[in-house]
């Protein structure tokens, strides 16, 4: 057994590896951690690379991958990707779910009862509010969006990302998901962290690398530890959980990595549920 | 600078260790850009450039005349404190930047022996001349040989590496620099 594969088993590493696909956004929602909207440089990892990845990822022995940017689905070859990606480990991609026209959402069929997860940002129950934070419309074609994915046997959970809800807020959020098909056990929350656009906004609790699960990161600038750590600010990248700039072969950052997370307890990460 | 400076609170976190005790210099802050040659350079650089078995005023001479050799700015006011701390006499430092003839400055020949050979295999193309590795060989065994030959060699590296990146000296080595007239 490998070592990546045994500190998976211990629980002291994730088993997740994340892909940031890209980094631009058809959204600048006020809290992204990437400076994400629809102009920035893309900074795409290559399709052959993803795969190639994934299948390191398996042969060191990590148990599942993650997709996530920016918006993912702004790329045109995600569903055949995404499809290609879960042959090879269960995957979860991060999305807004804005994109989904019928003719994408046939272009989705490739997903259909694959070992593929769509987890859809959706963070309020009310349009005014949920899209003050994301954008015009977000909310509409959110709830419009998720029956149509799970009608067509796509996987959908739902990640609620807030400074504070109220009670009754969070209650009719999940009677909203529940109405949409979505389970409470398929509905995360996790608090807004103050990196990328939320230090604009004065929002978001501060994290360093204890409170963030070690998942290994990739991007196109380098391996990172936890999806949360590749973040912008004023354009420019954080390096600060940045582990290394060498990401191929993918042993590299993934030894690199089971050294910082040496002596870590299991689940040290959990305080703040940020996952 | 031709690259910006990494500064501790974007440290990458194998970077980190190196800012434990503060500023950690701009070529530790240059290489934390990639932290792994970072964690890979600097090691090498404390066993090269460190203390060894060859005494710290004989590593000084190499590093201050290999240095000059190069034209590195950074490196040259960067060592020139560091030869006077290791012993070299002010003229001895004012030979080995160039602007005095060193055979004239230093009397031990083994001394001017490794001068010869440092400005020949910092600066030559191709093999160094026999007459001068003979020479050098008169007072160096081959441990010794090696030794200085890395560190040689790590100063050219060195030097080009701040020469190319434009390195600031340190406010507190251009103080020192005035204060000996060396500046």
């Amino acid at each position: 057994m490998s070592s990546v594969a045994e500190a998976v088993n211990e629980g002291t590493l994730p088993g997740r590896v994340w892909f940031y696909s890209n980094y631009n956004c058809n959204l600048a929602c006020n809290y992204c951690l990437t400076e994400s909207a629809p102009r920035v440089a893309r900074r795409e990892l290559g399709t052959q690379r993803m795969v190639e990845m994934a299948h390191e990822a398996k042969e060191l022995g990590f148990t599942g991958l993650g997709v996530t940017g920016g918006e993912p689905f702004l790329r045109l070859d995600l569903p055949e990707l995404l499809a290609e990606l879960a042959s090879i480990l269960p995957v979860v991609v991060l999305t807004n779910a804005t994109l989904f026209t019928p003719i994408k959402l046939e272009r989705l069929s490739p997903l259909a009862g694959a070992p593929v997860q769509l987890q859809i940002s959706l963070d309020r129950p009310d349009p005014i509010v949920n899209d003050e934070m994301r954008g015009p419309g977000n909310f509409a074609k959110v709830v419009e969006a998720i029956p149509r994915l799970i009608d067509r046997g796509i996987t959908v959970r739902i990640a609620t990302t807030v400074e504070d809800i109220s009670d009754e807020d969070l209650s009719r959020l999940c009677a909203l998901h529940r109405d949409l098909g979505v389970s409470d056990d398929d509905h995360i929350m996790r608090p807004v962290v103050r990196r990328g656009r939320a230090i604009e906004y004065g929002m978001g609790v501060d994290v360093g690398a204890p409170d963030l699960p070690a998942e290994l990161t990739i991007t196109a600038d380098g391996a990172f530890w936890s999806p949360f750590g590749p973040t912008v600010r004023a354009g420019l990248l954080d390096t600060d959980l940045l582990i290394t700039r060498t990401t191929s072969p993918l042993r590299t950052p993934a030894a690199a990595l089971l050294r910082l997370v040496e002596g870590r307890p299991p689940g040290d990460d959990t305080q703040l549920n940020i996952r | 600078m031709a690259v910006g400076l990494v500064e501790a609170s974007n440290a990458p976190l194998l970077a980190r260790p190196f800012y434990a005790e503060g500023d950690p210099g701009p070529i530790v802050a240059a290489l934390a850009h990639v932290p792994e040659l970072l964690e890979a350079t600097m090691p090498f650089i404390a066993v090269a450039l460190g203390p060894s078995a060859i005494s710290w005023r004989i590593k000084e001479i190499v590093i201050l005349r290999a240095s000059a050799q190069l034209e590195c700015r950074y490196c040259v006011q960067s060592h020139t404190p560091v030869a006077l701390d290791a012993g070299l006499s002010r003229d001895e430092v004012i030979a080995l930047r160039g602007s005095a003839l060193a055979d004239t400055v230093f009397t031990d020949t083994a001394e001017v022996a490794l001068i010869h050979w440092v400005d020949e295999v910092a600066t030559g193309r191709g093999a160094v001349s026999e007459s001068l590795r003979d020479a050098l060989r008169e007072h160096y065994e081959d441990p010794e040989v090696v030794e200085l030959t890395v560190l040689v060699g790590a100063t050219m590296m060195l030097n080009r590496f701040c020469t190319a990146l434009e390195l600031p000296t340190s406010p507190e080595a251009l103080v020192r620099l005035a204060d000996e007239g060396l500046g």
